[in-house]
């Protein structure tokens, strides 16, 4: 009797906000950034190996393909810093009110893309 | 690892749709989880077309001008329609609430209704809060004192009794336990932001002398330190109160006590 019991429906039919898409995304972005740490160091060690794979390396940073992961990389970086410093505020018990919370993770959302762009432009020497 | 998908017999499928009858004009199509312990069957969505204009004004009223007029086979809680009891918790339009203290005017296009999240279905709407309860026993919910010739009354200063305020008015409906991911995926462990609050109650009340085995029994990695600040639960709060506020106090506390 009680195993025939179904589970009711969560996440498929909860609807989203921006405190909770804040959350999944920074836990989202934390993966991604663990793997591009590891990739940033793999590279760096194949930049000293020889001309042959620096070479490579430099074809796939001028690829589109590898310009599209590098501005993954930084937004993916930005977010990860401005959702952290959200969760140290939060941490000291501020920024729990609706209304804040909603405005922070705001703040997070739009300043990655902001900071992601900043650093793009910064790479190409426009400032 | 947590489960995303719905095990098989939970699967939800496409049940009846019950035409209007009465010929009105202002209807609005309400889409109900329907699931019968008495048959074998997975639990479906059934479809009521609802004269909107011999209806009051709560949600609850559409779940009761159905359950009269139309399909008396549907199953829900509620008891007092006033907010005060907290029975007629479920999932309206993908957020957590009572039903008797949310306008249908504030939800868009067709009303979906669906049991609490992340629960057990009895039937139809009722969710088995069984865990829940157990987990509220399990903080001692009940002022302890370790003098036991005392036999007076505790006096409390107002500065004192002020700290409880946002934390007493908790009427345990589930809403914010069960809106919490973290909560789904760990709720045999986890506590949940409704218990979590209480324990919190207790922990700042100033009658209490068991603060610090309260702190001691909460400070768990997975009893206490699973939320994520997602905050579903202070949003789906129907008595506006912010359990992710008193969770993050506790983990304050913690971090600065000396037990």
């Amino acid at each position: 009797m009680e195993n025939k019991s179904p589970l009711s429906p969560h996440i498929q039919i909860y609807k989203w906000h921006v405190s909770s898409l804040v959350s999944i995304s920074h836990r989202i972005t934390g993966i991604i950034n663990i793997i591009s740490i590891t990739l940033i160091c793999l590279m760096v060690s194949l930049l000293v190996l020889s001309q042959n794979s620096y070479d490579t390396i430099y074809l796939f940073l001028n690829s589109l393909m590898g310009k599209f992961v590098i501005l993954g990389i930084t937004w993916s970086f930005s977010f990860q810093i401005l959702s952290e410093i959200r969760h140290l505020i939060m941490d000291l018990g501020f920024g729990f009110e609706l209304k804040i919370s909603k405005i922070t993770g705001l703040i997070v959302i739009f300043g990655s893309i902001i900071f992601t762009v900043i650093f793009y432009l910064i790479g190409k020497n426009i400032f | 690892m947590a489960q995303i998908g719905l095990p098989n017999n939970s699967k939800v499928k496409k049940g009846k749709y019950f035409k209007d009858k009465t010929g009105s004009k202002n209807l609005r199509k309400v889409n109900i989880y329907r699931w019968d312990p008495s048959t074998e069957e997975n639990p479906r969505i059934d479809t009521y077309e609802v004269d909107m204009n011999n209806c009051p004004s709560k949600v609850l009223d559409i779940l009761n001008k159905i359950k009269n007029e139309i399909d008396p086979t549907l199953a829900y809680r509620r008891s007092c329609a006033h907010g005060v009891c907290g029975s007629c918790a479920m999932n309206m339009d993908g957020k957590n609430g009572l039903a008797c203290t949310t306008p249908h005017k504030e939800i868009d296009g067709d009303i979906n209704i669906y049991p609490l999240p992340h629960l057990k279905v009895k039937k139809d709407l009722i969710g088995d809060l069984d865990g829940l309860y157990k987990q509220y026993q399990s903080i001692e919910p009940w002022l302890k004192s370790n003098s036991k010739s005392e036999t007076k009354e505790i006096f409390q200063s107002k500065e004192d009794r002020a700290k409880l305020d946002g934390a007493y008015e908790c009427i345990m409906c589930a809403c914010c336990s069960t809106s919490c991911p973290s909560y789904w995926w760990n709720g045999d462990k986890y506590l949940g932001p409704a218990v979590l609050l209480q324990a919190y109650r207790w922990i700042i009340d100033s009658r209490d002398e068991e603060r610090n085995s309260r702190l001691k029994k909460v400070a768990d990695e997975l009893k206490l330190y699973r939320c994520h600040t997602i905050l579903n639960c202070t949003s789906a709060c129907p008595k506006g109160l912010n359990p992710a506020k008193a969770i993050a106090e506790i983990k304050k506390m913690l971090a600065t006590a000396n037990i």
